[in-house]
Order: C-alpha cells, then structure tokens, then sequence
C-alpha cells in the first residue's frame, strides 16, 4: 500500500515537473543583442542603439518613426538588424524596443558597449555603466568601446567583412589587439573597476566609424620622412577598403570623464608598462642611416620591473621594461644581424622606446592620469586602506618622478642571417 | 535511541567540508569585503583557527561524556533543564541558519539564472529535495558526500585556476585592509562561519568514538579554511575592493569572467553544479542535525514522522525575509557575527561545570 502511494505520488511528481519549465524561453524567443550603443539623445535623456541579429538575407533598408518623446530608427542589413531609440534610461529604452519587436531583447551574447565621445567627455560614463554593470545579462566581459562620433553611426557600420558571423566578426576583431598592441583589451568589468579606483584611472577602447576621407589619393608624394605606423588614433588611418570600423588607440579617463587620448604608439608604450603587451611590429629609423626603416617583431620578454618609494608625498617610481624581438627586415642591407653591430640596433631600439616612453608618462602626469597602474606597486607601501586612500595615489601620480629604463634582446632575424649589401 | 546509521572519518570529514564551504558561494565574500576589504582571504583563517579552539571544547566535554552525543553531554553536566535549554537553542540555531542558506541560495539563484521563476517554488522544491534526503537518513548523506566530494573538488580547483587570467596580485594591497585589529575581531566573531562542525558532535554515535570526532573536526577545519580561504583570495585578486563589495555573488561572477577565447568561455555551467550540489548536501545537514537534535531532546526515538513538520518550518523560515538585503545583511551576517555564542560558549560552559560539578561518563571499551 505504501509503495503504491508512494509510485502514484512520484508519477504525478513527474507528470508535472517533466512536461516543462513554465518559465522557460526557446533561442528564437530572443533577438540576441550583439552590440550595444549610447549616446545623449535629442527626444529623450539617452539614445540607445541596440544591434542584433535577425537570421534574415535582406537588401538593407531603413524606417524611422518620429513621436512625441521617441525617435525610433531601424536600420536593417544583411542578417542583422540595429534600433535606435530615444529613451529616459537603458531599462527603458530595452522596455520600448521590446513593445515594437516580436522578440524579446537578450543581452547574454552582448559583445561590444558603444560609448560616445560626447557621453564620455561629459562625465556621464559612470552614470549610464552602473546601471549595465549591474544588469544580470550583460556579462563583464562585453569590450568597452568609445566611439569618436556618435556610437549609433559605429554599430550602423558594424558589419561582418569576413563570412556572415557578426559575433565572430567582433571577437575577432578585439583579439587583434594582443597581435598588434594599438588598442588596449578593456572589458566591462576593468573599466567598471577602473572608474572607482585608488590604485588607476580608467581607459577604454578608441573606436570610430570611417568615411573614407583620411584616405588621399592625390597629392605631393611622401618623401623620406619618419611617421611610425601607430601615429594615428581610430579613424585617422589613410585607407581605402576594407571595413567601416577602426579600432585604434586608448581614451583616457579621470574617473569618468574622458580626459585624453592615446595613439597606437602610446598604447603600445602604455601597454608595456602595465605588463599587458603580447607582440607588435615596430618601425624604427635606421641607427646609420635615418631616412630609411628598420621594422621589428616585438614582445614583452618579462614582466615590467616596477619599484615605488617615497620621498615625503612624492613618488619615486623606477620602471625597467624588458623587451625582445626578431628583425624583419633592413632596408639599408646593413650586416645588424653580425655580433659588432647588433648592439647598435639594440641600443637604438631601447633609446627609441624609453624616449617615447617618457614622452607618454609627461603627457599623462598632464591628464593627472596614472594609466601605467604604478599605484598598484605603490599601495603595497601602505599598511591599510584608510591610509592608503587618504594619500590620494591619482592626485599625487602628478607629482611622481618617474625613472625608465628599456632594454632590449634581438633573438632571432628571421630567415636570413646576413644582410649582404646591394651592388650599384 | 535514534538509529542514524554508521559512516567513517572520510565521510564525516566529507560531509563538514561540504556543508562549511558551501556558503562561500552566496553573498558572504561581497559582505565581507565591505567589512574587511583586502584583508578576507586571512581573516578566514583566524576564523578557521577560532572555531577550532571552539570545537576543542566540545570535544573535551564530548571526551569527559564518552559514548554520548552533545545533547546528552549537556544534560548530563548541566542537568535536565539547562541542557535542554542549551540543545534547544543549538537546534533553533541550525535551523535558522538552513533557512538562511535556502533563502540565500534562492535568492542568488533568482538573481542570476531564474529571475522569473517564482521564490515559493524555487524555495518549495529545494525543501522537498532536503526533506526527502533527510528521510534517507545520515548515513546516505554522509555517503553522497563522500561520492561527490571528489567532483566538486576538481571543479572548484578548474574554476579558480581558470580565472587565474583575472588575478591581479596589487589588488591584495594594502595588505591589512581597514586594520588588523578589525580583521582580528571579525576573525573570531566570524568563526561561526565554521560552526557546522558541530555537526559532528550532534551525531557523535554514528561515528567510532571520541576520537574519530576529533579526527573528523580537526580536519574538516584545516580543509575548510584553505579552501574558503582560497576561494576569497581568488575573489581578492580578481576585484578590487571597493567593487568586490558590490557584487551579489562574486564566485558566480568569477566564473562568468572567464574568457579564453571563443572555444573556452561561459563556464557557470561548472559551477552551478558545484554550488548546487553543495548547497544541497549543506542544507540537508544542516536541517538534519536540526532535527535530529529535536528528537534527542525530546527523546523521540523515530526522526522520520518529524521531517515533514520541520520541512514546513524550514520552508516558512526561508520565505519570511521581504527582501535579499534582509537575508545578506540580516540574516545571514548576524548569524556569522553572533552564532558563536552558542555554538562554542555553550559547550565551554558545558565543560567547565562538569568540571566544577565532577560529573564524568563511564569510560566505555570501544
């Protein structure tokens, strides 16, 4: 009798439990949001720019929709499709956008938050990241990215080059950073930390949409003289082709106003000293002949070697950054790969980078933005955080003496291992 | 005299662990970094330490009394009334404290994976599960602990050497947080953190004797405390300390950061089953030793007829909380700072009238 009653029991258990989850949503329950973008709006307090997929080839299209308080544009491309609405909040904005789609708006597969600069030079940043931050969809993973223009014209470019894979296509696209070092690797989480930190200012990725126009097709020819590939920040690269969006180069913030920016070399500097830097190609002047290039494969050997002590308030903060790398190629077919001239190309690498390294640390004392995160180094001198925050680490980081050292191992020069010279 | 079965030192040792550990998962690591700031990860050794000191007088009065269980102990130094009052309020700590870490893990579980999923139902059916494990008796709990230690020890050591990538070692620094003496007396409040290893007092006689209990406690201690103590270096390392007390869940959040690429991303899978997994085995032994020492209060020498009563209890308990800051910071942290007194002061008190008093047990041929 009990085992009976209890068989009926479990049966009726199951009979419930096993048909589903009355909660449960089916993927195409969803639009699945790859891309988010914000900017201040005109008809509401924030314009949110949501892309996402819609599985559907079509020949583009676009439909605006003006209301009292709204503005909605739908900007449809091939198998994606971006929204545009003015609203008072992000909740809000996702609350209205569900009303006029089918499916509801998911943010797990979020990859890129768009920013714009305007947003982020008005010290609004903080404001509008909390409220994401603590949204239980959007993992802390998602790249933070600020557009130099408005961020719903960079997610409108935002297309797949190669395939049809958008999430694939951004994931991509982040990762190149650790293959060329001209834009640092921020998530949300990093920069969320970041903008309350004691021990570092914040920075985000530089985006922006391209129009063509850094591209010159005419013109006086360049001639010998010396620009570095990294000189430039997102939108500023003379191209022609390829796809509509640049990553390139770091915002500096102070909190959460942006405060400055960095071009691909300075990020690349600064991605040294914070330890981050996987491997870059550089190009530098010929050390015997200036006019012409030498570029070089480089990468962090170890970690930097970072010392802080104080003398009274003022920092003493010693940086060694220890770099190797592989020779590519030598313009001038001088023999740098011999044991008598393969210090000189070494030393005039280190000299190189600590010039330019010294060059960035002033012009970031300048923005009173510790970018480098010595204040890391620097709290371990502190016993506890009262302390430690008493002392203000981002309004003394002004007033440090900052000393480099750089150095530098050639390892390896590629196939040849003789630069023979070229017969006149 | 209730029949809870036998089970071994690996058992028990396993079944401690599981149930301290457990409740690292929830909100705890996010409170105590508001607390305590980068000073967490060490502090939860003192705690480990004090509660070992805790568990010396227990088994010191478990030894005085061999053969008995904590309950019996009581009443045998302290006398009829006072033993019950002191088992009494032993037994109500336990199951507020089940109640606590169902609300808790229910709560958690709304925020992140089913946020429409309604409370009573979540609570409901998690009661059920505990309700019908406890039927199943001790011996088969101690048992799946033992079967499921081994998975979700690889699992949590996976997580944390995965999201090693967010390890940032300056974020330990300064390294005695708002100041030792704070961390000092959080440390020993807080080792009631560990209080479950009283536990194995409350079912001394399914263990071999004495000494086994001592055994069993000492060590579940030392393999607690590493392990909690990793788990919030971890969570140290990876936020900073003014963001790490934000966060609802920050073992959750851990593992929901880790990114190797597109192929080895999304790893909550892996640890949901940790925290699953634990948090039943937690609350199951937790609410048995509940009611187990409700029974040996009142002599009661069947437990099954009592478990559905107090699964109602556990589940009415668990749903009084209006809100998950009440459960966090209410419930959860006064129980931490304050579940000491009774669970290692008792005890003491225990001792020193038997002491007093000269009562002692016969010393029994095992």
């Amino acid at each position: 009798m009990y085992r009976t009653a209890l068989f009926i029991l479990a049966c009726c258990i199951f009979l419930i439990m096993l048909t589903a989850c009355h909660d449960a949503h089916e993927t195409d329950d969803f639009a699945h949001v790859l891309a988010v973008g914000i900017d201040k709006g005109i008809s509401n307090k924030w314009r949110i720019t949501v892309q996402f997929a819609t599985l559907k080839e079509s020949g583009g299209s676009k439909s605006q929709v003006t209301g009292g308080y709204e503005t909605v544009e739908m900007q449809e491309q091939d198998g994606y499709a971006a929204i545009t609405i003015d609203a008072p909040s992000f909740y809000g904005g996702v609350s209205m956008i569900n009303s006029i789609l089918p499916r509801k708006l998911n943010f797990m597969h979020t990859k890129l938050l768009v920013l714009s600069e305007d947003i982020a030079k008005s010290g609004l940043v903080g404001e509008y990241l909390a409220p994401i931050a603590r949204y239980r969809e959007i993992r802390r993973n998602v790249r933070v990215l600020i557009s130099k223009g408005q961020a719903y014209e960079f997610i409108k470019e935002n297309k797949p080059f190669f395939g049809k894979t958008l999430s694939k296509s951004m994931e991509q696209i982040v990762q190149e950073c650790s293959n060329t070092g001209f834009f640092p690797n921020i998530t949300l989480g990093d920069f969320y930390n970041d903008i309350k930190s004691t021990y570092n200012q914040p920075i985000a990725i530089l985006a922006s949409a391209v129009d063509g126009s850094s591209f010159k097709e005419k013109g006086s020819f360049w001639g010998d003289a010396f620009k570095s590939e990294g000189d430039y920040v997102a939108g500023q690269l003379p191209r022609t082709g390829g796809n509509k969006i640049e990553l390139f180069g770091t915002a500096v913030f102070n909190g959460d106003i942006m405060v400055g920016e960095l071009n691909g070399d300075e990020t690349r500097l600064m991605l040294m000293a914070r330890g981050q830097f996987k491997r870059g190609f550089f190009t530098m002047p010929d050390p015997m002949i200036p006019e012409l290039i030498v570029p070089i494969d480089v990468r962090l050997s170890r970690k930097p070697l970072v010392k802080v002590r104080f003398e009274g308030n003022k920092p003493i903060i010693s940086l060694k950054i220890r770099l190797e790398g592989d020779l590519l190629a030598v313009q001038s077919s001088i023999n740098y790969e011999s044991k008598e001239l393969k210090p000189v190309l070494e030393k005039a690498f280190e000299q190189y980078i600590k010039d330019e390294l010294n060059k960035l640390i002033e012009k970031c004392k300048g923005l009173k933005a510790d970018v480098f995160r010595f204040g890391g180094t620097a709290a371990r001198q502190f016993d506890t955080i009262e302390d430690w925050e008493q002392y203000n680490w981002n309004e003394q980081f002004e007033n440090a003496e900052i000393n480099t050292e750089v150095d530098f191992d050639l390892r390896r020069t590629g196939t040849m291992l003789k630069s023979s010279p070229i017969k006149k | 005299m209730i029949k809870e079965g036998k089970f071994g030192t690996h058992e028990a040792v396993c079944l401690i662990t599981i149930t301290i550990t457990a409740k690292m998962f929830f909100t705890s690591p996010g409170i105590l970094a508001d607390i305590l700031g980068t000073a967490t990860w060490y502090m939860t050794l003192l705690s480990a330490a004090t509660a070992a000191v805790g568990f010396t007088f227990i088994y010191l009065l478990l030894k005085r009394f061999p053969g008995k269980n904590i309950v019996e102990a009581f009443e045998a130094s302290l006398g009829r009334f006072c033993g019950f009052i002191f088992s009494f309020l032993l037994a109500m700590l336990f199951m507020l404290n089940a109640s606590a870490i169902v609300r808790e893990f229910v709560e958690v579980l709304k925020v992140y994976v089913l946020p429409l999923t309604p409370i009573s139902f979540l609570v409901g059916t998690f009661v059920s599960v505990v309700a019908i494990a406890s039927f199943l008796g001790l011996e088969a709990i101690a048992r799946y602990a033992k079967l499921s230690v081994y998975i979700l020890l690889a699992s949590f050591i996976t997580v944390l050497i995965l999201a090693s990538q967010k390890y940032e070692t300056f974020r330990m620094f300064p390294i005695f947080g708002h100041g030792i003496s704070k961390t000092i007396l959080h440390g020993l409040f807080r080792s009631s953190f560990y209080g479950e290893v009283l536990i194995l007092a409350v079912v001394a006689g399914s263990l071999q004797g004495t000494k086994y209990v001592k055994k069993a406690g000492y060590l579940s201690l030392v393999l607690s405390g590493i392990l909690v103590s990793s788990a919030l270096l971890a969570f140290t390392l990876t936020f900073p300390y003014y963001t790490g007390a934000e966060i609802t869940a920050p073992m959750y959040q851990l593992t929901a950061m880790i990114d190797y690429g597109r192929f080895l991303q999304r790893l909550e899978p892996i640890f949901l089953f940790i925290w699953f997994v634990s948090s039943f085995i937690s609350v199951t032994a937790i609410f048995y030793t509940s009611a187990s020492l409700y029974c040996k209060i009142f002599r009661i020498q069947d437990m099954r007829p009592i478990i559905f009563p107090f699964s109602i209890i556990l589940f009415t308990v668990a749903m009084i909380p209006n809100d998950i800051t009440t459960t966090a910071t209410e419930y959860i942290h006064r129980s931490r700072e304050y579940g000491w007194t009774i669970l290692y002061i008792s005890p003491l008190i225990a001792l020193i009238m038997a002491i007093v008093r000269k009562k002692r047990g016969k010393k029994q041929n095992v």
